[in-house]
């Protein structure tokens, strides 16, 4: 659990810089049944868990901390994968989410003839798409279709409980130092709209948003959830709001883009709505 | 500097206070004035919220620690360009800066966590002492790689210094391959240096280490200018330039270890701020330090409001070294070029 802030900060990064990108294949093309995979991102690498697939996995990122992968070997950072040691691993399919920094290593790999997998996994439809998509690979689409679905209908279900309640105004908060706050086209602000949330962030530009203190105050926050990240010893979470309680997740559901979601969401619908919508 | 009659020192810090002062109060204006937010100040006079809250608890916080911080590093980049007698002198000139980048980074791997309660008690990241710490540890290795004979020769010292600066930010970028992301992008922000919001108890304690150590400088200042003729020259009559140094030295050291702690590495202002004051001032050093007071100050404020200003409407801003970087960097060289 502890590292899911840095998963979290990883990605971010990389959704900070990255425009909502449609999923795209590189290389040569995958077998029908992918038999050696290897995950470039934890988010991922939880996908093909989730499927049942985990004894396909051959290596994923130093990041990656669920204990099903603890004896995989390690192929370097979301940011900065090793080409070398994926080779090595002879993988039929490479998963990597797309982010400015892994672009050289990811087309290199490409180019020596490893068939890669990219998949956006900004928001809640493209994490539904890549449970499909990677479904497919391992020859089980309609695996990763019910997976999809049973979020959707999670989603629909949670949407009809709070509808009675008032939204709240809560401010997603991912990282401090720089402050950035989840905006309403990631996954994580879409799923706050689910749970009862006010839109209080309106760049729709980036799913994650750099924020300025003042702007933070401004946007008058009842709650702030930390997500993944802690105050400083003694400090306020955020400057000037002293008044707002802030509250943490119960899980690091809502940290990684995957197959999780669900629980996710019912982690945001309990710091929401602490007394009601059972 | 100036070509005209030769002013008293009188006559020269009444004109450079009749000059700075109304400069700060009017980058103290705009500095609570101008933000990322539109703030209708008669709103946040009134006690409206978020206006009040904005005006009150971010704003001029904030202000407040640029003034101390910009005073601290212009203040201590003049003693130090007296000290080794080089215009180039900043205050990270003495591996100052690498020091701290190599403290903060090795007590975030190392997980900080036995500084941590120390840290704590002063309202510091365990990240921020442990910069202080490098800077400290740096300067004084720097000082003692800067001797010759049992003197400081300031050319040598500022290449030392120099060199250690390229040494530390190659170690950092090392260690920055084992850090945890959010670590590093915490530091990288750090190090480009971000002026952040503190509680009033942290101000009050950096405004008076900063007075202190400047006015302590301040009271030294009538032997920089004997330094400047030379060591010996200035041992001739009557200065103790060993110690005049090592006190100047000690008192500048914690001013920039304030300012470093709170706000990582502001560059240029120790550099450009006390070339600029001494236009005005001209070159007696008991002018000259508490007009780059007044200056930095003026100036740290004003690059903070453009900071701000810079990115109004995305809700975001550069860290206000850029600026001062952006900003100093062609002032400097102008600087230079006007002085032949």
């Amino acid at each position: 659990v502890r590292a899911g802030p840095a998963v979290a900060a990883l990605w971010i990064a990389g959704a900070l810089a990255a425009a909502r990108a449609a999923p795209l294949h590189l290389g040569p093309p995958a077998p029908a049944r992918a038999q050696r995979i290897v995950s470039l991102a934890p988010s991922l690498s939880e996908l093909v868990l989730a499927l049942g697939a985990g004894e396909r996995l051959v290596g994923v990122t130093r990041f990656d901390d669920d204990p099903r992968t603890a004896k995989l070997p390690r192929v370097g950072g979301y940011n900065d994968p090793e080409p070398e040691t994926v080779l090595e691993l002879r993988p039929d399919l490479v998963l990597a989410q797309p982010a400015p920094s892994n672009r050289g290593p990811v087309e290199a790999l490409a180019r020596l003839g490893v068939p890669i997998d990219v998949l956006p996994l900004s928001r809640v439809r493209d994490v539904e798409e890549a449970l499909v998509a990677v479904a497919h690979r391992l020859g089980d689409e309609a695996r990763g279709r019910a997976l999809a679905d049973g979020i959707e209908r999670h989603r629909v279900e949670v949407r009809a409980r709070v509808a009675a309640l008032p939204k709240v105004r809560a401010l997603l908060v991912f990282g401090l130092e720089p402050l950035v706050v989840a905006g309403p086209t990631s996954f994580a602000g879409e799923l706050l709209d689910d749970a009862g949330g006010a839109a209080l962030i309106d760049d729709r530009a980036r799913p994650f948003v750099r924020l300025s203190a003042e702007a933070a105050v401004a946007a008058r926050p009842e709650l702030i959830l930390l997500c993944g990240v802690q105050a400083r010893p003694g400090r306020e979470a955020l400057p000037g709001l002293p008044g707002v309680p802030v509250r943490e997740l119960r899980s690091s559901a809502l940290l990684h883009p995957g197959p999780r979601l669900a629980e996710a969401l019912d982690d945001l619908v309990a710091a929401l709505h602490p007394d009601g919508a059972r | 500097v100036s070509a005209g009659a030769p002013r008293s020192a009188a006559a020269r810090a009444a004109l450079s206070l009749v000059v700075l002062a109304p400069v700060l109060a009017f980058a103290c204006a705009v500095g609570l004035a101008a933000g990322g937010t539109r703030l209708p100040l008669a709103a946040a006079l009134r006690g409206e919220e978020p206006a009040a809250t904005v005006l009150f608890h971010l704003r001029l916080p904030r202000v407040l620690l640029a003034g101390v911080v910009g005073a601290a590093l212009s203040v201590s980049g003049a003693t130090l360009q007296a000290l080794l007698r080089n215009p180039l002198a900043d205050p990270f000139v003495f591996g100052l800066s690498g020091g701290a980048a190599l403290g903060t980074a090795v007590a975030s791997v190392l997980g900080g966590a036995a500084l941590g309660e120390v840290a704590t008690l002063f309202g510091l990241l365990p990240g921020q002492l442990a910069a202080c710490l490098g800077a400290l540890v740096a300067a004084a290795g720097v000082f003692a790689l800067g001797r010759a004979h049992g003197q400081l020769v300031p050319e040598r010292a500022l290449l030392v210094g120099v060199v250690f600066n390229s040494f530390a930010s190659a170690a950092v970028i090392g260690l920055q391959a084992v850090l945890a992301p959010e670590r590093t992008q915490a530091i990288l922000l750090w190090l480009s240096g971000t002026l952040g919001y503190e509680p009033p108890s942290v101000l009050l304690a950096a405004g008076l280490t900063v007075l202190v150590s400047s006015a302590g400088l301040t009271a030294l200042a009538g032997r920089f200018n004997l330094l400047a003729l030379g060591d010996d020259a200035a041992a001739s009559l009557g200065v103790d330039v060993a110690r005049t140094r090592a006190v100047a030295f000690a008192l500048a050291s914690v001013a920039v270890g304030a300012a470093v702690a709170l706000t990582g590495l502001v560059g240029f202002a120790g550099l450009v701020v006390p070339h600029a004051v001494r236009l005005i001032s001209g070159p007696d050093h008991r002018v000259v330090l508490p007009a780059s007071a007044l200056g930095g100050a003026a100036f740290l404020v004003l690059a903070d409001a453009a900071s701000r200003l810079l990115f109004r409407g995305l809700g975001t801003e550069p860290p206000v070294g850029a600026i001062t970087a952006l900003v100093g960097a062609p002032v400097f060289v102008l600087l230079l070029r006007s002085r032949r």
